[in-house]
């Protein structure tokens, strides 16, 4: 579903502080794949989400998504494969708007907005089902502007306008990490749902290591723009939050010895 | 008193005839603005451009409402000429109006060859609904009303629309807008473009309406226009998109009418730029004054377009 290769992103090149960002980065998910995404700060996560959404043109290298070779196409055409969820709450919804209109939008992500009424009764009524699932009360508020709601709430529209029309690629960058403990596991526990039901490709990037042994099928580590680690199979169902952080504290230990 | 008064009502034709005009005007600021996010200032340019183009038109004998639709596309021309000096080379909003504005004075003056043509023979737009002799204003009162109406009903209908509303959503979360997979870019060139076009047919009813063109007839007019705008919104909110249609028309009723009842008091036509000016930087700086006196702190990096 995803085939990245050698994908490269320099920033700041031919200058002192010049930072490889994506350092001949190599892998490919296969469709349903659910792959979290874990590495140190700096490591090239969000980086690689960027390239893969279009918000960052590489270097060199490809991207292919669901077949499409779509290294040098701008983001709003790739939004008929990619969807994606944001750390802040305010980048994924339009906060003038209401939670109706936001949602259009999402729906009309892999389709072209024509020149027809936009809320009908018809979606307004799938959107409030759609909404009642995250059981947040939402379902009564379509008309509320979205700048109203608390960031907890917009973080759980933001993953329901994601998720709709199932995209062939989801993209969640620590997208409970700004929410407080209980709000996160509301939306991680939708997000859960909705991946597992929808069958969506996912890469998610979190620092709980927990979250990359609980849940998905793949890990990724990142480290310095490369893949470093890709657990799958056996070995991802046997691995432990002990045997992820090993792997972070050698590279600590040769960090230490300046190595 | 007494006089000021009947000397105010004497003028309300007139000046709601002038106010509706310029109506078209003030939702050439509002939509950039208010929907895109865009500070443009190229109305003040592109209302002169649609009068020159549109006298041009009817000197070289084509009809008025041919002329206002002329006017009406190259009045688009100049906004798509700001959203491009502003999408391609990365030029503010502010300058990139300012830059097409100041070229249009020349463009203008080229146009017309001289500052000033008046336009007595030529048949207006107006003289199609005449009610009989001495109903200047009732007609203009009325075409221009139903023009108004007309453009509210399709503007209310057009942003309700899922282009429409794909169009709002570039101007409140561009980033968001374009993972949604809307083409930013294109927004802003139709937007601005029809903006700037509203400007434009503004202009070409204001020469058929007065019988004569101005290159300068555009000096002060973004400033009556945001003024306008702001009582516009301050009586009809900004909830919801008919209020914010709505706002520049009624805004701009509502701000011609005190403006006549200024004069009619007696102040002097040079003094009203100074009135308007700051009633304007009141409406811009009530919200903030507001706040500062509910004691919070607002963010240094936060300054107002
Ligand atoms: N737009 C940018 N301009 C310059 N440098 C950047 C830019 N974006 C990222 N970088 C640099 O690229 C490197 C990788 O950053 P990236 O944000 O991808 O890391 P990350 O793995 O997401 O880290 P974190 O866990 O802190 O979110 C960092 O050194 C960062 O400073
Ligand atoms: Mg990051």
């Amino acid at each position: 579903m995803l085939r990245i290769e050698n994908a490269r992103r320099t920033f700041f090149a031919g200058t002192p502080d010049e930072k490889v960002a994506l350092d001949g980065l190599t892998f490919s998910l296969d469709r349903g794949d659910f792959a979290i995404v874990i590495g140190s700060n700096g490591a090239g996560k969000s980086t690689m989400l960027n390239a893969i959404s279009g918000a960052l043109m590489l270097d060199s290298g490809t991207i292919e998504i669901a077949g499409d070779n779509v290294t040098r196409m701008p983001v709003h055409q790739r939004a008929r494969h990619v969807a994606r969820v944001f750390q802040d709450p305010m980048k994924g919804t339009a906060a003038g708007m209401t939670i109706a209109e936001n949602m259009l939008l999402a729906e009309l992500r892999q389709s072209r907005a024509r020149l027809r009424p936009g809320l009908t009764t018809a979606r307004k009524a799938r959107y409030r089902e759609q909404l009642s699932y995250l059981k947040l009360g939402l379902e009564d508020r379509l008309d509320t502007q979205v700048s109203l709601l608390s960031g907890g709430q917009r973080q759980s529209l933001s993953l329901i306008m994601a998720v709709m029309g199932e995209p062939d690629l989801l993209l969640l960058d620590e997208h409970t990490a700004a929410l407080d403990p209980r709000t996160a596991a509301l939306v991680l526990g939708a997000t859960l749902r909705a991946v597992e039901a929808l069958k969506l490709t996912t890469l998610m990037v979190s620092h709980n290591m927990q979250h990359a042994v609980d849940y998905g099928n793949r890990i990724l580590m990142l480290d310095h723009g490369k893949l470093k680690l890709d657990i799958t199979g056996d070995e991802k169902r046997a691995s432990t939050v002990a045997s992820l952080t090993d792997h972070f504290s050698v590279k600590t230990d040769r960090m230490l010895l300046g190595g | 008193m007494e006089e000021m008064f009947s000397i105010f009502v004497s003028m309300v034709p007139v000046t709601l005839a002038q106010s509706l005009i310029l109506s078209f005007a003030v939702l050439a600021v509002m939509i950039p603005f208010r929907i895109l996010a865009f500070a443009d200032l190229t109305a003040e340019g592109a209302y002169p451009l649609g009068g020159a183009a549109c006298a041009v038109a009817m000197l070289a004998g084509i009809p008025a409402y041919l002329a206002v639709l002329i006017a009406f596309a190259v009045g688009t021309l100049a906004g798509l000429a700001t959203a491009f000096i502003h999408l391609k080379f990365r030029i503010h909003t502010l300058l990139a109006g300012i830059l097409v504005t100041t070229m249009l004075y020349s463009i203008n003056l080229r146009l017309l060859g001289r500052p000033n043509v008046p336009l007595f023979r030529e048949t207006k737009l107006f003289d199609y609904v005449s009610f009989g002799p001495q109903t200047a204003n009732l007609s203009r009162i009325v075409l221009v009303g139903v023009l108004v109406v007309l453009v509210l009903i399709a503007l209310s209908y057009w942003f309700r629309t899922e282009r429409g509303i794909a169009m709002r959503a570039v101007g409140d979360n561009p980033d968001m807008a374009e993972a949604q997979g809307n083409n930013v870019n294109r927004a802003i060139y139709l937007g601005v473009g029809t903006a700037s076009g509203f400007a434009a047919f503004c202009g070409s009813l204001m020469v058929q309406s007065q019988s004569f063109v101005d290159v300068n007839m555009g000096l002060g007019l973004l400033i009556n226009a945001l003024a306008a705008l702001m009582i516009g919104e301050t009586i009809l909110g900004r909830r919801s998109i008919g209020r914010q249609l709505a706002a520049p028309f009624l805004g701009s009723i509502i701000y011609y009418q005190l403006i006549s009842l200024c004069l009619a008091a007696g102040l002097a036509p040079s003094d009203l730029k100074i009135a308007t000016g700051a009633f304007v930087l009141l409406m811009l700086g009530l919200p903030i004054l507001r706040k500062q006196g509910r004691g919070e702190r607002l963010a240094a990096d936060k300054v107002r377009e």
